[in-house]
């Protein structure tokens, strides 16, 4: 875990209501420049408010967020993803119907092939394709997909989709990564793949922010753990101290 | 001869019509109600641009092009960035007002009288005068909308555009202004609709308000519907049946008007038919059956 | 003379009102844009237009016998095709296409049998008893259909908050598929607000035809009048749809002393436009969300 200068991921009196539920009071959270960082918290927590939030698909009612200087707050999800902050679903969103690389591809970004012009006339649009199938094939290897690039994504085992989402989010050039339940409903053997690509993510000098239930993997992988409940923060550290505090264990049955 | 060369022009026009509008509302699956009211924009343009300026053909034409576009934006840029709805009711009140504006601005449309006169194409040199030479300028400017459509689609841009339409929200995560894209395409639907504008009003020589209204708008629908949405084939397919179906109706001995309610009525009862039975069009792939 | 002005406007409102309420019924239930809504209207105007010509009946007689039509009219789109549709889950761009063609039909049926040109359907109702009202004119059919707008609003804010039907109406256009998970009968619900809307267009195509006369293409002005009228008023809201079927109605009365009468209904299209950048949701309207997260 390491704060070595480069812009850092915090927000504070982060709100958010839905017709009188708070899902989210006052939430002041800092993370570091890299590193692993879980959060955990019973059903209803607001974690994936949180999430939503801080990638700007809902608005916060109050509060605010900011990656170093520069606030986040009123940007739209696509100004903010090409910030470096990348996410991934609860509900797993994919194009299923096209093939795996394509996803890929789609998720590369600063692309001269989609503005009108250059997809008129193609100037320079083959070299640009080359260069991102090759940055979009080196993810996939990364997860362990290269073999199904071709596939439709829709074929693809759940764990399996769950990796490509991965693989997006860092063709996306994802510095700082927002995964929703990473490992969820996911197959043992693949579970341990995904942590050990976010191990490497971590050394790569990422930060990887993820939500989950599976308290195992927790365990496993993350350097601060985050809890919420109820909307708000109501405990953070390291993962042994967190975790044996006994309001911890008996708000969210490890 | 001349007949045959006449049906194959009204084809070509009504194929780039169906081609550009299907970029729109079979790649992205926005729906326009207001297409016939670019179509007429071009054809207005270009006819007083060339009548009242003196201005060469292809002046008229890429002005038109350019006058759709940029009105265009009129209407996308406030309500595409809300629910679908708002845009089928902006393009709805569009296409409305537009009809009035070709009616009731008698200054410069002539309102329901329309503007007679329009002269033949003259391209540096080479006047566009018999059907056989307007049908090659026709098939022309046909292949330079299919061109059009699909080098957007094989590109990179047309990735994007299928992303929007199958998942938005996943599109907006990977860094894409889903707005930005939407709007262009509803420009560049609405400019080519425009260019097949200007040909038609060269063509008939005469244009008037009512060959651009609401149910022209729905008929181009329903050739890209009935074709089969999101494909090359689909709209093609589409005009080429619904512009000669009505020819076979005529040898069946109907008086026209009886032979134009008759055809839509076809073509009405056979969107309600396709849309429950075969989504996907007489040769789309995909279609809406989401 | 002030109060001509208000009774003219108080007549287009009313005729908004009737639009806006009934597709707004309809478009809560279902969530697409109904087309169709536009050929009922139609539909209803010209059964009494027959009725008036071929039976010669009275007024209230072509009158019931319109609306019925298009009750009538609507309810067999829901039953017929819509409710099919859904069934097989078609998305609502499907049902809108699939309304778009129902309208090719009808307006087409229509030319077919009556011709393109303007008919006129005036009778003692509408010119001979013409009544002085505070100084303004006013014609029985004005009367009833400033009464059957106002009425049918009040039953309808009423009906939805206090009868069994209303809640159910409510709950399905809040929330369909939790409607259903509770075992309400959506499918009823759905029928219901096609008759229900069905019969108010009727009621404003019938009215609206003895007050000035039928055309083929009456129901694409009526309907996107009176759909402004919901956006501008909020969508969902009785309240919001009376709202904005005044605005609309005193907009284009604004305009008619800036420009020719013929560009009263271009004036509207800007105002639309204002809304949807600044307040999508109308007056008092939640705005119809997108689907995000």
């Amino acid at each position: 875990m390491t704060n070595d200068g480069r812009p850092t991921l915090r927000c504070e009196g982060l709100s958010k209501s839905f017709d009188g539920t708070h899902a989210l009071q006052n939430v002041r959270l800092e993370f570091p420049s890299a590193g692993i960082v879980a959060i955990i918290g019973p059903n209803g927590a607001g974690k994936t408010t949180l999430l939503n939030v801080l990638t700007g698909f809902l608005r916060a009612d109050g509060g605010r967020f900011f990656l170093g200087e520069r606030e986040l707050t009123r940007l739209p999800p696509h100004k903010i993803s090409r910030l470096g902050i990348a996410r991934t679903f609860q509900d797993l969103r994919l194009i299923s119907q096209v093939p795996v690389l394509e996803n890929v591809l789609l998720a590369r970004p600063n692309q001269k092939g989609e503005r009108l012009l250059p997809a008129l006339l193609r100037y320079g649009v083959a070299r640009e394709e080359a260069r991102n199938h090759e940055e979009a094939m080196r993810w996939l290897w990364f997860v362990g997909l290269d073999e199904k690039a071709h596939e439709a994504a829709g074929e693809l085992s759940y764990g399996q989709q769950k990796l490509l989402a991965l693989a997006c989010c860092l063709a996306a050039e994802g510095r700082i990564l927002l995964l929703d339940e990473p490992v969820a409903g996911v197959h043992p053997e693949m579970i341990s793949q995904i942590l050990d690509n976010l191990r490497q993510l971590r050394e790569q000098g990422r930060l990887v922010v993820f939500i989950e239930h599976d308290i195992a993997a927790v365990r496993q992988v993350a350097d601060t753990v985050v809890v919420m409940d109820e909307g708000r923060v109501i405990a953070q550290g390291k993962p042994n101290e967190v975790l044996e505090k006994p309001e911890i264990i008996e708000a969210y049955v490890g | 001869m001349d007949y045959a060369a006449h049906i194959l022009i009204l084809t070509a026009i009504y194929v780039s019509l169906a081609i550009s509008l299907d970029l729109l509302a079979g790649r992205m699956g926005i729906l326009s109600i207001a297409h016939a009211g670019f179509y007429g924009l071009g054809a207005y343009t270009a006819a007083l641009l060339v009548i009242r300026c003196g201005a060469p053909f292809m002046i008229g034409v890429v002005a038109g092009m350019g006058v759709a576009a940029l009105i265009s934006l009129v209407v996308s840029l406030p309500s595409l960035r809300l629910h679908d709805d708002y845009f089928v009711i902006a393009t709805f009140g569009f296409q409305m007002i537009l009809f009035s504006i070709f009616t009731n601005w008698m200054d410069l449309t002539n309102g329901p009288m329309g503007i007679p006169g329009i002269p033949q194409p003259v391209i540096l040199g080479w006047r566009v005068d018999t059907h056989l030479e307007f049908l090659m300028l026709a098939a022309i400017f046909a292949t330079a909308s299919c061109l059009v459509v699909w080098r957007i689609t094989t590109s990179p841009l047309g990735r994007v555009l299928h992303a929007i339409r199958e998942d938005e929200v996943f599109a907006k995560s990977l860094g894409k202004n889903t707005l930005r894209f939407k709007v262009t395409v509803f420009a560049v639907s609405a400019a080519l609709a425009a260019m097949a504008g200007s040909l038609y009003a060269h063509y008939i020589t005469y244009i008037d308000p009512t060959s651009f209204t609401v149910m022209e708008s729905i008929l181009v629908i329903s050739m890209v519907i009935i074709g089969g949405a999101g494909s090359l084939w689909g709209p093609l397919v589409g005009a080429v049946v619904l512009v000669t179906l009505p020819e076979a109706l005529r040898f069946v001995g109907l008086p026209s008007s009886v032979a134009a309610n008759l055809r839509q009525i076809i073509y009405g009862s056979l969107l309600v038919v396709m849309m429950m039975f075969r989504p996907r069009g007489l040769v789309g792939n995909c279609g809406f059956s989401k | 003379m002030t109060t001509q002005i208000a009774t003219n406007i108080l007549n287009t409102a009313a005729l908004y009102l009737l639009i806006a309420v009934g597709f707004g019924l309809i478009y809560g239930t279902v969530r697409f844009f109904n087309f169709a809504h536009a050929s009922v209207y139609t539909v209803s105007a010209y059964v009494a237009y027959a009725a008036a010509n071929l039976i010669g009946g009275s007024v209230l007689f072509n009158g019931v016998l319109g609306v019925l039509s298009g009750t009538l009219l609507g309810g067999l789109t829901e039953v017929v095709v819509y409710r099919p549709l859904r069934r097989i889950g078609a998305s609502s761009v499907v049902l809108l296409i699939t309304s778009l063609g129902i309208l090719l039909v009808l307006q087409n049926a229509l030319s077919l049998l009556f011709g393109d040109d303007t008919k006129s359907l005036q009778s003692v109702a509408s010119a001979g008893h013409v009544v002085d009202f505070l100084g303004s004119r006013i014609t029985p059919v004005q009367v009833v259909l400033l009464g059957s707008a106002v009425g049918a609003s009040v039953l309808l804010a009423v009906g939805l908050r206090l009868t069994r039907l209303g809640t159910v109406l409510r709950a399905v256009a809040n929330d369909s598929s939790l409607a259903q998970s509770v075992g309400i009968d959506v499918d009823g619900a759905v029928l219901a607000s096609f008759l229900i809307g069905s019969a108010l267009a009727g009621i404003g195509g019938v009215l609206w035809a003895y007050n000035t006369a039928l055309n083929p293409q009456m129901g694409f002005t009526a309907l996107l009048m009176g759909v402004v009228a919901a956006v501008i008023g909020g969508v969902g809201s009785v309240s919001g749809a009376i709202a904005g079927a005044i605005f609309v109605a005193v907009t284009q009365q604004i305009g008619m002393w800036f420009f020719p009468s013929e560009w009263q209904d271009v004036i509207v299209f800007p105002i639309l436009l204002l809304f949807l950048l600044v307040r999508p949701q109308g007056f008092f309207g939640k705005p119809l969300k997108k689907a995000t997260i």
